[in-house]
């Protein structure tokens, strides 16, 4: 039971955090209309990944392995770019904020919310397909038992539950810190879900370097405990972690956030006219 | 790596574009038939994990699709792997698997040795045990993936005989030069070592059937009113004969001069050559031929008796052909693949022996024992050698 709903838990906060994050970014900047299509990303990945499963489990054809690493790789490595494009259109709308140029900035993000549905749709199908199979899984045993599925459920809830805590704790941040307190989040969990896609990539054979560790913690930090699971479940931190995820991870967090901080102080969030302005039309 | 932060209607759907069309073809071509195990075992294999024990329900079950159907009968979390023989290939695994719950893997495996292991609380080595997939005779179709196994080794290929016929090309330069300019010295130290890579791909350069008499004919195989040019032309100036007439100056650049333009010709045409597995194949089997008809026998280099050079240099293009067809083989027939890789490294082992400096001893060095036993190699790796396009390509 307590296994059960930790993979829930698991499983549902990988999926949250960056939804969690986009929606309280709407809201920040007066978009709460827009969230909406944040919700239509979401439902339209469980719709899918549910679909998914169970034609996987009852169809008639099932998923090679390497196909199942390779989708869920891929995926990551696809939601890993949109969440960084989101980042940085973030912190360029945010620039302008009451700024002369607001309306036209209005108008491209509404323009540019259909990515949000994109990118919420990616956060949660990334992990969705591997959670449907679960569910299914458990679904099946309970004609001996229903634990399974209960802990697995209430797993999921609790993620959806610390979802919203941390959905009303960003909510009360002052503005200043907030956007760039999401950026670096973003960008962090963004550089766990890049390392994690590698990792699946690795699993499949595509990648090399499967068994060449840059470090094992698992002694210290074992992946079925619950530390394990929070730090799994928010930063795709993995115990035992190859080179190649290490340097990716490296690779993408350092100068990503590098450049994101620069833009961010080049233009403090709470921006007057006059360095909005130079800021939009001077970005790199 | 960042997206540029403009939000253009156009970079958004490329972008939805590149995503579903990332997607859907691996779904596609990694399908593979629910249909549970063919054989004689019918139904999935079944696996019980618990903390210390990973029970599987049998040890051995015929080639084709598996399917494992893993129970988690403990209190942690655990995973369950299919591996290699090496215990490091991974062939399939499923995750998450929590207490109480059974979850499938389908693995499609040919026949050979594995290993299976159950992981309590997802960490460490796991608790392993051997596992024997049996010859079935039904062979998995050929799917994307193996298609593109091929590809890529032929691809490596290509790769490679455009290195050689670089290396080639200056090679055969700096001994024209020198066997020019009568320096027989020079000529004679480059001449092993530039032929090598002419040897080394040979299949492709003798599939044009006009340069390879020009470039490599020997005096003995010379058709009657034939012109005798090319290596084995220098090779009996370079190491001449009782009773020889040395060639004139004149002569002499007139070889070099058509050694280097025919080698020029050879490196343009090699670069459209298209390569495919059957050819790697069958090229890796011409090659070790020629090693048994003709280095075997010390005709190949007459007069310099540096046929190991040539020997060596014709099992280096049969190995590189045959490691760019292995991954495509071991999905078909892993077996071969092991054999193969035996063969080879015995052959190369026993080579080695005779190695000397940068080179080797001359041919006429090796006693009648050594000659034989170089053979009976090339003669064992020959008979594998003989299947592997058909293991490949049917
Ligand atoms: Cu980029």
């Amino acid at each position: 039971m307590t296994a059960n709903y930790l993979i829930g838990l698991r499983e549902g906060l990988e999926a949250s955090l960056i939804v969690v994050l986009l929606m309280a970014y709407l809201i920040k900047t007066g978009r709460r209309h827009l969230i909406p299509r944040v919700w239509m990303g979401v439902a339209l990945a469980i719709a899918i990944s549910l679909g998914f499963g169970a034609l996987l489990t009852f169809g008639p054809r099932g998923l090679t392995f390497e196909a199942q690493e390779a989708i869920g790789g891929g995926l990551s490595i696809v939601a890993v770019a949109l969440v960084t494009w989101m980042v940085f259109w973030m912190a360029r709308t945010a620039r302008s904020l009451g700024g002369e140029l607001r309306s036209q900035v209005d108008k491209a993000a509404d323009g540019a919310a259909w990515g949000l549905v994109v990118v919420a749709a990616l956060a949660v199908g990334r992990e969705g397909l591997e959670t449907a199979l679960f569910i299914w899984a458990a679904a099946q045993a309970t004609g001996e038992t229903t634990l399974p599925l209960l802990g697995a459920l209430l797993g999921l809830l609790t993620a959806a539950g610390l979802g919203y805590l941390l959905h009303r704790g960003v909510l009360k941040v002052n503005l200043g810190r907030f956007f760039t307190w999401t950026g670096v989040g973003l960008i962090i969990i963004a550089g766990g879900v890049l390392a994690y896609g590698i990792h699946d990539l690795q699993e499949a054979g595509i990648l090399p370097g499967l068994n060449n560790l840059a470090f094992d913690v698992s002694a210290a930090i074992p992946p079925s405990s619950w530390y394990g699971t929070l730090l799994k479940g928010t930063l795709n931190f993995s115990p035992a972690t190859t080179w190649l995820e290490a340097a990716a991870w490296l690779l993408y967090v350092i100068p990503v956030l590098f450049l994101y901080i620069r833009a961010n102080r080049s233009a403090p969030p709470q921006a007057s006219r006059k360095t909005s302005t130079t800021a939009v039309t001077a970005h790199p | 790596m960042f997206l540029p932060a403009s939000s253009s209607p156009k970079l958004r759907r490329t972008l939805a574009v590149i995503g579903a069309a990332a997607a859907v073809p691996l779904v596609l071509a990694g399908c593979t038939d629910n249909t549970k195990t063919t054989g004689a075992t019918d139904g999935p294999i079944q696996v019980s994990s618990t903390a210390n024990e990973c029970k599987v329900s049998t040890g051995t079950a015929p080639s084709g699709n598996l399917t494992f159907a893993v129970k988690n009968e403990g209190t942690e979390v655990t995973e369950f792997y299919l591996l290699a023989e090496d215990g490091l290939r991974i062939l399939g695994e499923v995750e998450n698997i929590g207490p109480g719950i059974t979850r499938n893997l389908v693995v499609t495996a040919p026949a050979g040795k594995y290993n299976t292991a159950c992981k309590p609380g997802m960490q460490g080595e796991g608790i392993r045990a051997s596992f024997e997939v049996t010859e079935s005779g039904t062979k998995p179709s050929v799917d994307a993936d193996f298609q593109k196994l091929l590809d890529n080794g032929s691809q490596q290929y290509a790769a490679y005989v455009k290195d050689q016929t670089e290396q080639l090309i200056v090679g055969t330069k700096a001994f024209a030069e020198a066997f020019a300019a009568g320096d027989a010295g020079k000529a004679r130290d480059l001449y092993a070592s530039t032929r090598m890579h002419w040897e080394r791909i040979e299949p492709v350069a003798e599939s044009f059937g006009d340069l390879d008499p020009k470039l490599d004919a020997r005096e003995a195989d010379l058709e009657p009113g034939q012109e005798w040019t090319g290596w084995h032309r220098a090779e009996k100036d370079l190491f001449p004969p009782a009773e020889y007439t040395a060639m004139t100056p004149a002569e002499r650049t007139a070889i070099s001069t058509q050694l280097v333009a025919d080698t020029e010709d050879l490196v343009t045409r090699t670069r459209t050559v298209e390569l495919t597995p059957d050819k790697l194949g069958n090229g890796a089997k011409e090659l070790l031929d020629e090693v048994a008809t003709g280095k075997v026998t010390g005709e190949e280099e007459i007069w310099s008796h540096t046929d190991l050079w040539d020997f060596q240099a014709n099992v280096d293009g049969a190995r590189i052909a045959f490691e760019n067809l292995r991954p495509a083989l071991e999905q078909k027939d892993a077996e071969l693949a092991q054999s193969l890789d035996e063969k080879f490294t015995a052959l190369q082992t026993e080579l080695k022996k005779h190695a000397k400096g940068d080179g080797f001893v001359y041919y006429n060095e090796l006693s009648q024992e050594q000659v034989q036993q170089l053979a009976a190699l090339v003669d064992s790796l020959g008979e594998p050698l003989s299947k592997l396009t058909a293991a490949v390509v049917l």
